[in-house]
């Protein structure tokens, strides 16, 4: 999917933290946004999101403004992610359940994500007891198990060790490789954009800066 | 002195011989109670979220009459029931009036405004958040609310628990609609009140025990649920 967006403005009472003139994130691309604290990253991320519509201006997806369809075909992983209480197994399986998958299929999903994210050992756990970094990992395999067309990250990696940093861009290079999803992230590791990123974005106090 | 000690006494056998007469008034009770708490839980928690989670103008106006409703005396509710219910009334020609299902209609009004608000109230400092993550998953807003119940399901049950005790602790309303009429429409806090005033104190302290226990009971059975996680 492709992400337009035209005269964005987003302000808090009276402070203007985003303003973006124009910017096109294409389909298929890799788009990595960086820039200091407080430059206006998540919520340029919320809005594309649809989850903030408190703005001005105009997102497009492939050229159409947000709808019903739209919000199923793309997710957004947050910077504190949010597992649901219960099992991680369950929490991984949500997206296909919601959509009317069958039984046989939802687990054959689930079993290969778990398996490519090597999170064997959490499976059975209750979510919200694991650490921020094992949440973080079980945030993205939630999100990549229904495809998306939009994948929306926020410093998916902030709280990773190296090893599954590792695993977490390669689960994140795969989904884009085999499926030609769009993924949007937000990091601060300029390695890792560099790794990862098609283009880079950089915002600074609310602007697209070069 | 004695005399309490003696009431204890007394009420210990009634209990322990299982005295039909406070057997049926304790079931009778829990009975409509136990429906009334359902029928309106089942009624509100879902308005309560939909409201908590929903952006709407002069949603702090409702905020504030929400919350006043929710402390209504039960007197004014009894009364509000029985006068719909009464024979010229608008419901008169059910013949509603002293049965247990006035009780009951009179007990779901009293803890409606109480469901509903502790749930909007939970709702709009927790809910949130929750509703972003179902949104972004793909679900639809029923997928939502369902998934919103299950995550704040213990919350919610303390709230359903709250408005129970509510229920089977209010003396006003049974009174004023079921009119304690013997092995009729007679619970716990209507013979309480009765059996005091006629000095038959240990029937009285026999049935305070049963609203203790209860309480005790119940609250033990949360305290489990939110323990084991
Ligand atoms: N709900 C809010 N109310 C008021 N101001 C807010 C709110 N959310 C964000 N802001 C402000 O908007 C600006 C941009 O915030 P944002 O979270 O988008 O930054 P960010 O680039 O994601 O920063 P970080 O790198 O720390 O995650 C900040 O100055 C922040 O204080
Ligand atoms: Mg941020």
């Amino acid at each position: 999917m492709e992400v337009t967006v035209k005269n964005l403005k987003r302000y808090y009472s009276e402070r203007l933290v985003l303003d973006v003139d124009d910017l096109t994130m294409e389909k298929g691309k890799i788009i990595g946004i960086i820039g200091p604290n407080g430059s206006g990253k998540s919520t340029l991320l919320n809005i594309i999101a649809g989850l903030d519509e408190g703005y001005s201006g105009r997102v497009r997806y492939d050229e159409q403004p947000i709808d019903k369809e739209i919000y199923k075909e793309m997710t957004i992983v947050f910077q504190k992610p949010y597992l649901f209480r219960r099992k991680v197994y369950e929490n991984i399986e949500y997206p296909l359940k919601i959509r009317g998958i069958k039984r046989a299929e939802i687990d054959e999903r689930v079993e290969k994500i778990i398996e490519r994210f090597e999170i064997e050992d959490l499976r059975d756990k209750k979510a919200h007891l694991l650490s921020g970094g094992e949440s973080q990992k079980v945030s993205l395999a939630r999100a990549l198990i229904f495809e998306p067309k939009l994948l929306l990250l926020d410093e998916p990696t902030s709280n990773i060790d190296p090893e599954s940093i590792k695993i977490m861009e390669r689960e994140i290079v795969r989904f884009n490789e085999e499926t030609g999803g769009t993924v949007i992230i937000v990091t601060h590791n300029m390695e890792q954009s560099d790794r990862l990123c098609d283009d880079i974005v950089y915002l600074e106090e609310g602007k697209v800066g070069h | 002195m004695d005399y309490i000690f003696e009431g204890f006494k007394e009420a210990l056998k009634l209990l322990t011989t299982f005295n039909r007469e406070i057997y049926g008034i304790v079931s009778l009770s829990l009975i409509v109670s136990t429906t009334a708490t359902i029928i309106a839980s089942l009624i509100c928690i879902p308005i309560g979220i939909h409201f908590g989670i929903k952006n709407f103008r002069g949603k702090r106006a409702f905020s504030r009459i929400l919350y006043t409703f929710m402390s209504i005396p039960s007197v004014i509710v009894g009364l509000m029931v029985a006068i719909i219910l009464s024979r010229k009334g608008p419901f008169g020609r059910f013949d509603l009036l002293y049965t247990p299902k006035a009780m009951i209609i009179a007990q779901t009004l009293l803890v409606t405004p109480l469901i509903l608000g502790l749930t909007y109230s939970l709702s709009k400092n927790r809910a949130k958040e929750i509703e972003n993550i179902g949104i972004t998953l793909g679900g639809s807003k029923k997928d939502i609310i369902i998934l919103i119940i299950k995550e704040l399901r213990l919350d919610l049950m303390v709230n359903v628990v709250t408005a129970f005790s509510r229920a089977i602790s209010e003396v006003g309303a049974v009174m004023i609609v079921g009119g304690n009429i013997k092995y009729r429409t007679r619970v716990i806090t209507t013979t309480i009140s009765m059996m005091k005033s006629m000095g038959d104190y240990p029937t009285a302290i026999a049935l305070g025990l049963v609203l203790l226990i209860i309480s005790f009971a119940i609250n033990s059975v949360i305290y489990s649920y939110s323990g084991e996680d």
